[in-house]
């Protein structure tokens, strides 16, 4: 006690607090990036090779070992010792520079390929995680997954077909779904359709879509088309878009006995005193959310008012079925209503 | 050949399922919905009862109106507390009368007749006895007024109405609005308040609940708070105001709780509990009267009883282990002085002492046992005359003469505050943890719930202690 000094106590905690938050801040400290970098190993480098040569040849495109070493991010030590195993294994077949998956290395791919799709569906439908970061999680957790573990968490989605995102899900036995469908862009004004699928890559682009809040599963209406920019309406809202970004949403288009409804809006903008029907709730609302929201009678047609404001705002309680209940206002803002 | 059909029939209904595709489900599910709500829309009519809902809609109107919302809230809170703990003095007093001082003596009375050893005697009446009598004595009127209380607000369909005022402070900090309510059920007892956060259906939310209810001061730790208050807080003016200033130190505390609720679940929903599922929503039942018996036997039972009995299967072990560590030497001095003495230079830094860190690691079971026990312990270790000798338990009618002992022990202002604060922020009883563990069934969540608020307290404790040195 006798070096007991409060100043002296005080710098040795703050030096204390410091480097724990070098250590364990999220995602930057070093402890995680220690535990990542030594999780870096063959394993990670050759799956995401191989992931990137099915991409490839899937788009038509052949890569040489210098381009799988220019477009990912591993030292090119370890790259090229992936490549030699690869090759051992007989997952690729590597002809002068040309790289070029075999039988044994597609099954593989698309093992990996089926592992991401599904922890993205994973995240969608059960966890909290922001759409945003999806694909970075899927990414890390791709590598985890036995095939045994894939398995069984595809039984526990009820074996979907899609991701997200609207990319096919492929089958343990390595089928894959089509996507049918015309890129925004394309389309012609008057059409209606629905979205079926948005490009996670770029990934500056696809931040983009998202902040617009475009989502897979709602139907738009192509209302003006000039070559600089594309309108459209969904749910209720105009959406004006660069034809680049458009060109990165596939449109299933619809046949012409299908009821569009126009004059949607949301409930959040439903005042006292007025009345609305339900018509539905917007895609963006997934999993349980949406589950409860459709217990609670939030159902196409039903009647809808405002029973009560709150002192602060927010939220407020919609009378709907004779019960009260409080929804909050990005909840009320994803219900599409139509006015009485 | 069966198996073949079989196969093909699998693989067709496959192939089919393929091209319905995704979408179908979730369609078929709306539909049905839908049709269902037709369907009713059509058959069932109800019976106009447009008085019943103009009396509501008053009712609704006052309480959830900007003028009179928060204060009615405020008031009825602070009514429920008051009858709680100016209430519960009496019964508490006359338990304790019965239990410790007319049971106590005459067990040990019967123990000599008997020709009982004297360690099995101590072991037994002055350690496991007298810790279950305590908490009984201490724990149970407070609880048996605060949830019957409690229980009818619910029952009238008030407490739904707080949750929908107090919602948007909630949702800034990512929690839900009822947390309101297991916050306020927390200030009876944090044990009954995580039971009550199963009222919170969003899985995230809930588990905000859950780790910050400790943060409302108990009914446990509402008199260390108010005799820690009086003896060291109120003692700093003349006496006319000490009684405010012990409120007001004894509040303070209490809203420094909500403030480091409010941080805390702002800190989980953006760091560790940001993956968990969120979906909010609150429904408001029609007020109807409480249906006051039913209510009251449901109350003390489902929630009164079994937190009791619960403490007290907790509370009996630590009474054998406050004797034990009391009575059994090593070399020269008993295993309480030596871990006294060991965490004295810890307790230091943080503003505290040996005796009280000590108090508060044998007391885990009951916060209603660490005065006693702080004070057997001070006596022990200062030698100075007073309790009732090694291992019991004691406590004093007398204030001034509580705060004597305390003194000689080498408590000072800086002491008294930060106890208060520790023993805000430190771990919760076990009968708390226990709870924790029974509603999460997580192991990793009942640790974060429990480690979390005792180091906050040492940081707390500690920036408090070297700013108080520092500036004295």
């Amino acid at each position: 006690m006798n070096t007991y000094n409060p100043i002296t106590a005080l710098v040795v905690f703050f030096a204390l607090s410091i480097l724990a938050y070098l250590l364990f801040r999220p995602n930057k400290g070093w402890f995680w990036l220690i535990r990542n970098n030594s999780g870096s190993n063959d394993k990670i480098v050759i799956e995401d090779v191989l992931k990137l040569l099915y991409h490839n040849e899937n788009a038509d495109k052949h890569l040489n070992i210098n381009d799988i070493i220019r477009t990912l991010k591993y030292n090119d030590r370890l790259i090229l010792e992936g490549i030699n195993k690869m090759s051992d294994h007989k997952l690729i077949s590597i002809q002068g520079d040309n790289v070029k998956l075999t039988k044994s290395g597609i099954d593989y791919a698309l093992r990996i390929v089926r592992a991401h799709r599904l922890w993205e569906k994973f995240l969608a439908e059960k966890t909290g995680f922001k759409e945003a970061e999806w694909h970075e999680r899927a990414e890390r957790k791709e590598h985890e997954l036995s095939k045994v573990e894939t398995d069984i968490l595809a039984s526990k989605l009820g074996n979907p077909q899609f991701d997200p995102h609207g990319d096919p899900i492929p089958t343990n036995t390595g089928k894959i779904a089509k996507i049918k469908g015309t890129p925004v862009s394309e389309l012609s004004v008057g059409t209606i359709g629905r979205i079926v699928h948005i490009k996670d890559k770029p990934e500056i682009i696809y931040k983009q879509i998202l902040a617009e809040n475009i989502h897979i599963g709602s139907l738009i209406r192509i209302v003006e088309k000039t070559p600089a920019r594309i309108e459209f309406h969904s749910e209720g809202e105009a959406f004006i878009l660069a034809p680049i970004m458009a060109g990165n949403i596939t449109v299933s288009v619809l046949e012409k006995d299908v009821v569009y409804e126009e004059d949607l809006a949301r409930l959040s903008i439903l005042k006292e005193n007025e009345t609305a029907q339900i018509i539905g709730i917007s895609k963006e609302i997934r999993g349980d959310s949406r589950r409860r929201l459709l217990d609670l009678g939030f159902v196409r047609g039903a009647e809808v008012k405002i029973d009560l404001m709150n002192p602060l705002g927010d939220p407020k309680a919609f009378l709907i079925k004779g019960t009260s209940i409080a929804l909050r206002q990005n909840q009320a803002s994803k219900i599409l209503i139509k006015k009485d | 050949m069966d198996t073949k059909k079989i196969d093909n029939i699998i693989s067709l209904s496959n192939d089919l399922r393929w091209q319905i595709g995704d979408e179908f489900h979730d369609n078929l599910a709306e539909g049905i919905y839908a049709d269902a709500a037709e369907i009713v829309k059509d058959s069932v009519h109800k019976k106009d009862e447009k008085g019943a809902i103009r009396i509501d809609a008053k009712i609704d109107k006052i309480i959830t109106s900007k003028v009179w919302g928060f204060p009615l809230m405020f008031l009825i809170l602070a009514l429920v507390l008051w009858m709680t703990i100016v209430g519960a003095n009496y019964p508490s007093a006359m338990l304790s009368g019965l239990l410790l001082d007319t049971v106590h003596p005459a067990l040990k009375g019967f123990a000599a007749t008997m020709g009982m050893p004297w360690w099995l005697d101590g072991f037994l009446i002055n350690g496991v006895y007298l810790a279950v009598a305590w908490v009984i004595a201490v724990m149970l009127p407070p609880m048996a007024i605060f949830f019957p209380l409690f229980t009818l607000l619910e029952d009238f369909g008030y407490l739904p109405r707080v949750a929908f005022n107090l919602d948007h402070l909630f949702k800034l900090s990512g929690a839900h609005g009822k947390q309101a309510l297991t916050m306020s059920m927390g200030f009876g007892c944090n044990a009954a308040g995580i039971v009550a956060t199963r009222i919170i259906d969003s899985p995230r939310e809930r588990l905000i609940a859950i780790i910050t209810n400790n943060f409302s001061l108990c009914n446990g730790r509402w008199p260390t708070q108010i005799l820690i208050a009086t003896i060291f807080v109120g003692a700093l003016v003349p006496a006319t105001y000490s009684g405010i200033l012990s409120l007001a130190a004894v509040i303070g505390v209490a809203v420094l709780g909500m403030v480091f609720m409010f941080l805390v679940s702002w800190g989980l929903s953006k760091t560790v509990l940001k993956g968990e599922v969120s979906t909010f929503n609150l429904e408001l039942p029609p007020y109807r009267p409480p249906r006051f018996w039913k209510t009251i036997y449901t109350s003390l039972i489902d929630r009164t009883l079994i937190v009791l009995w619960r403490a007290i299967v907790f509370a009996a072990p630590a009474g054998a282990v406050i004797w034990l560590i009391s009575n059994i030497y090593f070399g020269d001095s008993s295993v309480a002085a030596w871990l006294i003495d060991s965490l004295d230079g810890f307790g230091f830094l943080l503003g505290l002492n040996g005796v009280i860190l000590v108090a508060y690691i044998v007391a885990i079971p009951a916060n209603e046992i660490v005065i006693p026990t702080i004070l057997m312990l001070t006596v022990l270790v200062t030698g100075i005359s007073g309790g009732a000798g090694a291992g019991v338990m004691f406590e004093l009618d007398s204030v001034t003469a509580t705060g004597d002992i305390l003194r000689a022990g080498g408590w000072t202002l800086l002491t008294a505050v930060n106890l208060m604060l520790f023993s805000l922020l430190h771990n919760p009883c076990s009968t708390t943890i226990y709870t924790i563990y029974k509603e999460t069934k997580s192991v990793k969540w009942t640790v974060v719930a429990s480690i979390l608020p005792v180091i906050i307290g040492f940081v707390v404790t500690f920036l408090v202690a070297q700013i108080w040195r520092l500036s004295a």
